[in-house]
């Protein structure tokens, strides 16, 4: 079967706590290596290698360490996450308890995206389960490991998933991103090393563990690691989340959720990168095409150009406003936009200056927020927007 | 900010006398808390009708048609979005991205998701609520 092999989401399960017994086992360097040889890399859409950020966290000195999950999926045509603990809360929790044992940590919060109010009691029932099973708080098994987790909601901001955003939005402050250095590794919730991690890349955990490093690195394909799920939406017949290997080819995930007439696909949401059909065969990895959560299909009768509306729309209202390039230039990205439709835009070299100011947000702004939010400018009005004084074939 | 959120959510809002209240209980000025009350979408210093209804403005949603489901809200509640009803009733909002994409169009009512709306279902929705 070309779809490979479905562990996060397949119908069979380890036994609940199998994986935290067998990690228990081991020493919390072991699981650290176990994790860092696994290869996975964050799977909230940024990509950063897991193993080398519990390393860190390990090694950092401080009292108090924390663990993190990252439950915050805003980019627009994410919802694996969602689906993750609707079905499998147990396993972000026992992923998150595994994470503490391995860095020295007996805290862990997730930060709940405020518009997922519903998931709260199924997260708390999870989590009283594996209390009541010994497998969550003082004294796990009688191993004199004791992890506790905490369920904290956002109250609505986009950015509070950039991992400095949404700890400082912890700490009951605006969220908006810190300077970094330090890292949260060293200095995160309260100046505590911090690990974050993304649900999906929790949920991983167990398998990992389970199945080992190398059988996990050799689900992934291209120069991936692992499995990953994909949400997909737009004009698809079957819409919902689907799990690949990681670094599968687009294509693929098209012909399983039953896209027939694809005129363009954004991939990563709308700060990955919109591809059109001669791309389809290009893998979804991190060096490819980052596949964050999201996949949005378009079919041809779609105005590509009310898309890049609605995404420049949407940075522009989630913008924190603390840099001036992200805060400033999705405004004038917007109103260009207005322009073009407005049909005051001869060609493509009036808009240089635009470009221009693409790059100037990707350099100058501190977060993924106003260094991505650029690309759908780019990528739609390079490849999808024709102007009257275009010449052929541009 | 869990303070914030239980104000929020027992009076709809987070008035003045809360944000002094919480100011000082915390030990912060009160332009920090409002600065912090201001940030986030779910909050709110303005009074907000009993019910919140929150529909989806993203892209996925824009495709299924919530442009004309938030037409056919509008018309039957008589008020824009980010308006609240003059009986205190409903509160109309559009929302960035609620990860209900696969169920397009969709909206939150107070804690509630409602999915693959149309215009019809969508006005009996809020047509129900007291």
């Amino acid at each position: 079967m070309a779809a490979g092999k479905r562990l996060l989401l397949g119908d069979d399960q380890p036994s609940i706590g199998e994986a935290l017994i067998k990690a228990m086992d081991m020493s919390p360097a072991d699981v650290v290596f176990e994790v860092r040889e696994s290869d996975i890399r964050g799977r909230g859409g940024a990509g950063f290698p897991t193993g080398i950020k519990w390393n860190l966290a390990g090694a950092a000195s401080g009292d108090h360490k924390m663990v993190i999950c990252n439950a915050d999926e805003g980019e627009p045509g994410t919802f694996k996450d969602r689906v993750l603990i609707e079905k499998m809360a147990w396993k972000l929790l026992e992923g998150m308890t595994i994470a503490g044992y391995a860095i020295g940590s007996s805290h862990g919060i997730i930060y709940l995206r405020a518009e997922y109010p519903y998931l709260v009691p199924i997260l708390e029932k999870a989590r009283q389960d594996l209390i009541s099973q010994g497998l969550l708080g003082d004294d796990i098994q009688g191993r004199g490991f004791s992890f506790n987790i905490e369920i904290r909601s956002g109250a609505g901001a986009y950015v509070c998933g950039e991992e400095t955003s949404l700890i400082e939005s912890l700490e009951g402050k605006r969220g908006e991103p810190r300077n970094k250095p330090p890292f949260p590794v060293n200095s995160g919730y309260l100046a505590r090393p911090t690990v974050v991690n993304n649900v999906e890349t929790f949920a991983a955990v167990p398998h990992i563990l389970l199945g080992g490093a190398e059988w996990y690195q050799g689900l992934g394909r291209d120069d991936c690691s692992g499995t990953k799920l994909f949400s997909i939406s737009g004009d698809v017949e079957n819409p919902g989340v689907y799990e690949l290997p990681m670094g599968a080819a687009l294509r693929e995930l098209l012909e399983l959720s039953g896209a027939k007439d694809i005129a363009a696909v954004q991939v990563g949401g709308a700060s990955g990168s919109t591809v059109t059909p001669d791309e389809l065969d290009k893998p979804m990895s991190f060096s490819a095409l980052p596949p964050g959560g999201s996949v949005v299909v378009f079919n041809s009768s779609r105005d590509m150009l009310d898309v890049l509306e609605n995404f420049m729309e949407f940075f522009v209202h989630e913008s924190c406003g603390q840099c001036t390039p992200c805060r400033e230039g999705n405004r004038r990205l917007l109103d260009i936009i207005r322009s073009i439709r407005a049909g005051e835009i001869a060609s493509r070299d009036d808009l240089k200056p635009f470009f221009l100011l693409a790059d100037v947000m990707k350099a100058g702004s501190k977060c993924g927020l106003g260094q991505t939010s650029p690309n759908c400018f780019v990528d739609i009005i390079t490849k999808f927007i024709a102007f009257p004084g275009d010449k052929e074939g541009a | 900010m869990e303070i914030l959120t239980d104000v929020n959510r027992e009076l709809g809002c987070i008035p003045e006398e809360a944000i002094i209240a919480t100011a000082s209980a915390v030990g912060v000025s009160n332009a920090e808390i409002y600065s912090v009350v201001s940030f986030y979408s779910f909050f709110s210093i303005k009074p907000r009708g009993r019910h919140i209804v929150r529909l989806c403005s993203t892209i996925s949603c824009v495709m299924s048609g919530s442009a004309e489901v938030l037409e056919a809200v509008k018309g039957d509640l008589g008020i824009r979005e980010g308006e609240t009803t003059p009986d205190g009733r409903i509160t109309l909002e559009t929302t960035s991205c609620i990860g209900l994409c696969d169920q397009a169009p969709a909206m939150l009512v107070n804690d509630e998701p409602h999915t693959r709306l149309t215009p019809e279902t969508a006005r009996a929705i809020i047509a129900g609520l007291e």
